[in-house]
């Protein structure tokens, strides 16, 4: 798969401008000539979403990889989009902070991709995801334009959030330039626990347990390999606050303390379930559905997988199932029976990467549940000649 | 508003309209007496009032439906109302628009504390649903001073914060869904309890949109379990910038409080006046939560208090029980209302620095303030360099209010030069909209207006907020068009 494709479509041009200014008059003349553009991170997440129809032009954003401004005693930071996430922590990290969150592959995801995938890791427990974080987006629209919205302030209720309209939008709307984000002080002291071989009921139940204790955890992840959950807890914190809540939680009994190679060993374990495939199904649903997703989604869906796993994150109840299907054929019912089950709980199961016998027998996004004509009307505001990425989005936009 | 527009007379609604409208919600929750309707003339901004030609106050969703149909014939403005307590003019009405009310939609649909949710009516008070919750050891975390009176639309509409916003974030971190009604009637549901529905995030561009969009008649809540401990201090110091140290110290230190609020002399003489607070005469106080498990914050609450010492507090009160915790955030939630004990009138200006800023700030405020001969008081949440400062003045001076509602402007271009923002929880409104082409550009305001444009291309919702000048939704995007209300002069901002 090269790694200018965007789910397997490989455009006839490439182009890494220099400038954010460069990519705006690229994007201009892109207009006139009535191209059609994508934009690419650093292609961590090229497979999420249908083909496009067509795509001339991909606008890569590996040199705008600038920090903006980084306010330390203001835990702001804002960095142009083709910045990794990997390299502004590094950056952060010297005063002391972190951007809260934590998807797969850090060294190559890009803030820009990040925030036009809405990609996420297990930190999303606590902190949430990139829409909590950002505070501030400057965009080049399709016909080339710059224009920003929100601020560099945390708090800022001036105009209507732009940020939060480009996050999970995946260049539909216009390329990501800069992005602005709320940054949150490093932990002194971090603990992972692990609870192995457990059922669907027991990560439910320990998810209330949690609650009913009051503790608070950074991260809770369920991953099956085989029949059982292993649980991962990680607490976070001042030394005091961690330690108590690890030894409240270790008395529960049944749990390991894990050091920290093995720490580092298990959620290496967890970004690989994560990124798994070549088949990635992203479902959500309820957090207390979690022994109907297992036992009627989960296993019937890894029953045709070779090397499969179940990543479940039990207090958001958002999960991805990974692995190499069987049978393409086999596959593709089992997600289309699976889709059916989840949406009539008023969940839903997107295909994040597929070989092509499975896209072209079950669709990409599913139904989208009535919002569908807003949607529309948002993408002909913004890209009037629908050439940002035709057809990769939620029902063919 | 001038005189003369209040005087004049609105737009009248065809009777034919009217009677629909009874039809559809009942007589009594149809209200077209100019003595009734004067209620509705302005929000907690009562500078800014005009009259409504109607206010109608629907049930269900099925009403609101209705109600927008039928006055969408006409293609009469609509102007949705919580509590009408916002501050910015947001539910101010056009002249001679349809007010839709949310008052007898205040119910609470559906609690599932499991998966940490609740699906609300858009009238039902912020307060009322923590409520409901603490029972069971679950709350709403967004908690706006005027919590025990504004509504859940109303919060919605403005994003609303909130004291405890710097550690669990604002409105729009804790709203899952939305049910709203479109311009056409269309319903729709945006979100949901189940998390990341695929798709554009119009959730997200729904908290905050003033109610230019549409009518939202549900929401889904995120409900929280209590946290396991909070402890609070006060701190005095001899001036707000020893105090400013401290909150920069503290957040330094890789503390989150749960709150961490400053008010300075001015503000603390109000608040005692008021609330009978026995704090002493100082130049500034820190209030403060930490919240979380009970090992964590006595950490950090140790620590933070060491912070403020070191910083140069000349005091730490510690609550010695529940009681006396909500008093300390009595003083301080009743502040803004407690300055009418010390000034005739007030104005309550809103604005975001970045909280480095703060020192330097107020040093500008103050300089503000010995010019224009007005006496400015500060109140404001220090974690996030969200400000009120509140500008003293008499009505009974003549051009006294004039000069505070300029110096009240002069405060949100310091807030800009800073790199900060005209509002950080109470809106745009109609207030500041003018001053939103200060804080964007015009292509920045442009593309937002895109958004209005794809929900609401008439823009029936709302007319004359947030934008500072009225757009076009057609072929030519961002032409101006002169509003009908200012075409007639019966809207004129003064």
């Amino acid at each position: 798969m090269s790694t200018d494709s965007i789910a397997g479509v490989t455009p006839k041009a490439i182009f890494a401008p220099d400038t954010i200014a460069d990519a705006a008059s690229r994007i201009a003349e892109s207009e006139k000539a009535g191209e059609a553009v994508a934009f690419i991170g650093g292609g961590t997440d090229l497979e999420i979403g249908s083909p496009p129809e067509r795509l001339d032009l991909c606008i890569r954003t590996e040199k705008l990889n600038r920090i903006v401004e980084h306010a330390p005693s203001d835990q702001i930071v804002a960095a142009e989009a083709g910045m990794t996430l990997a390299r502004l922590q590094e950056v952060v990290g010297a005063h002391g902070q972190r951007l809260a969150i934590d998807p797969p592959l850090p060294a190559r995801a890009t803030i820009g991709g990040i925030v036009a995938a809405n990609a996420f890791g297990p930190l999303r427990t606590r902190y949430g995801s990139i829409r909590d974080l950002i505070i501030g987006i400057s965009i080049v629209r399709a016909d080339g334009v710059i224009a920003h919205g929100g601020g560099k302030v945390v708090k800022n209720v001036a105009g209507f959030d732009l940020p939060k309209l480009m996050v999970g939008s995946f260049g539909t709307l216009g390329m990501i330039a800069t992005a602005t984000f709320r940054l949150h002080p490093l932990p002194e002291s971090s603990q992972t626990l692990l609870m192995r071989n457990r059922n669907a009921a027991a990560v439910r139940n320990l998810i209330a347990e949690l609650r009913t204790s009051q503790l608070e955890a950074a991260a809770v992840v369920a991953i099956a390999e085989g029949t059982g959950f292993d649980i991962i807890v990680r607490f976070e914190g001042f030394h005091a606050g961690v330690i108590a809540q690890r030894d409240r939680l270790s008395s529960f009994g049944g749990c390991d303390v894990l050091d920290a190679d093995d720490t580092t060993r298990l959620w290496q374990r967890h970004d690989a379930v994560r990124a798994g495939g070549p088949l990635r199904l992203k479902i959500a649903a309820l957090p207390n559905a979690i022994e109907t997703v297992s036992n009627s989604v989960a296993v019937a869906l890894l029953a045709g997988l070779t090397s499969g796993g179940f990543v479940w994150y039990p207090t958001f109840g958002v999960g991805f199932i990974t692995g190499a299907p069987i049978d393409d054929a086999r596959s593709a019912g089992a997600i289309e029976s699976a889709r059916n089950l989840l949406a009539s709980a008023g969940g839903s199961l997107t295909i994040e990467a597929a070989p092509p016998g499975i896209r072209q027998r079950v669709s990409t996004w599913g139904e989208s549940r009535g919002t569908l004509a807003l949607m529309q009307a948002t993408k002909q505001r913004f890209d009037p000649g629908r050439r940002l990425a035709p057809g990769r989005f939620v029902g063919g936009i | 508003m001038s005189a003369s527009a209040l005087e004049a007379r609105p737009p009248a609604i065809p009777a034919a309209i009217i009677d629909r409208l009874r039809a559809v919600v009942g007589d009594r929750n149809c209200i077209v007496e100019p003595s009734q309707l004067r209620t509705y003339e302005s929000d907690g901004l009562t500078s800014f009032h005009a009259m409504p030609g109607i206010v109608v106050l629907p049930a269900s969703t099925e009403e609101v439906v209705e109600i927008v149909k039928i006055t969408g014939e006409l293609g009469l403005p609509i102007v949705p109302r919580g509590a009408g307590t916002g501050l910015s003019g947001g539910a101010m009405p056009v002249p001679g628009c349809v007010v839709v009310g949310m008052s007898r939609m205040r119910g609470i649909l559906e609690i599932d504390l499991e998966n940490g949710w609740m699906r609300v009516q858009p009238g039902v008070i912020n307060l009322d649903v923590s409520k409901r919750l603490g029972p069971d050891g679950y709350y709403y975390a967004p908690d706006p001073s005027s919590q025990s009176v504004c509504t859940i639309g109303g919060n919605v509409s403005e994003n609303s914060g909130g004291a405890h916003c710097l550690k669990y974030g604002f409105t729009v971190n804790h709203v899952l869904g939305a049910r709203m009604v479109l311009s056409d009637g269309t319903v729709v549901d945006l979100g949901g309890p189940v998390a990341d529905t695929p798709g554009y995030d119009l959730l997200g561009v729904l908290v905050g949109s003033e109610g230019t969009l549409g009518i939202v008649t549900e929401v889904v809540l995120r409900i929280l379990r209590k946290p396991e401990a909070t402890r609070t201090f006060l701190a005095t110091f001899p001036s707000t910038r020893e105090a400013g140290n401290a909150v920069s110290a503290i957040i330094s230190g890789g503390i989150v409080p749960a709150a961490i609020e400053m008010m300075d002399r001015l503000a603390i003489a109000a608040a005692k006046a008021a609330t009978g607070v026995d704090w002493p005469d100082v130049g500034a106080v820190i209030l403060m939560d930490v919240d979380g498990p009970l090992a964590e914050v006595e950490h950090t609450s140790a620590q933070a208090i060491e912070m403020a010492r070191s910083a140069g507090a000349i005091e730490i009160r510690r609550p010695k029980d529940e009681d006396e915790r909500a008093m300390l955030w009595k003083g301080r939630k009743s502040a803004f209302a407690a300055v009418g004990r010390i000034s005739p009138n007030y104005v309550v200006q809103d604005g975001v620095i970045p909280r480095s800023a703060i020192a330097e700030v107020l040093g500008d405020i103050e300089s503000l303030a010995k010019e224009s001969g007005l006496r400015i008081a500060n109140v404001f949440h220090a974690g996030d360099g969200n400000l009120h400062p509140l500008v003293l003045y008499d009505v009974k001076i003549p051009g006294q209010e004039k000069l505070a509602e300029d110096v009240a402007g002069e405060i949100l271009r310091i807030c800009l030069r800073f790199g900060g923002s005209i509002t950080g929880e109470h809106g745009v409104g109609a207030d500041k909209a003018p001053y939103m082409a200060e804080m964007f550009t015009d292509d920045d305001l442009e593309t937002m207006s895109r958004i209005r444009c794809a929900f609401d291309p008439d823009a029936r919702f709302n007319p004359g907020k947030v934008f500072p000048t009225p757009r076009l939704c057609g072929d030519r995007p961002g032409i101006y068009r002169p509003h009908p209300t200012e075409l007639s002069g019966q809207a004129d901002r003064g």
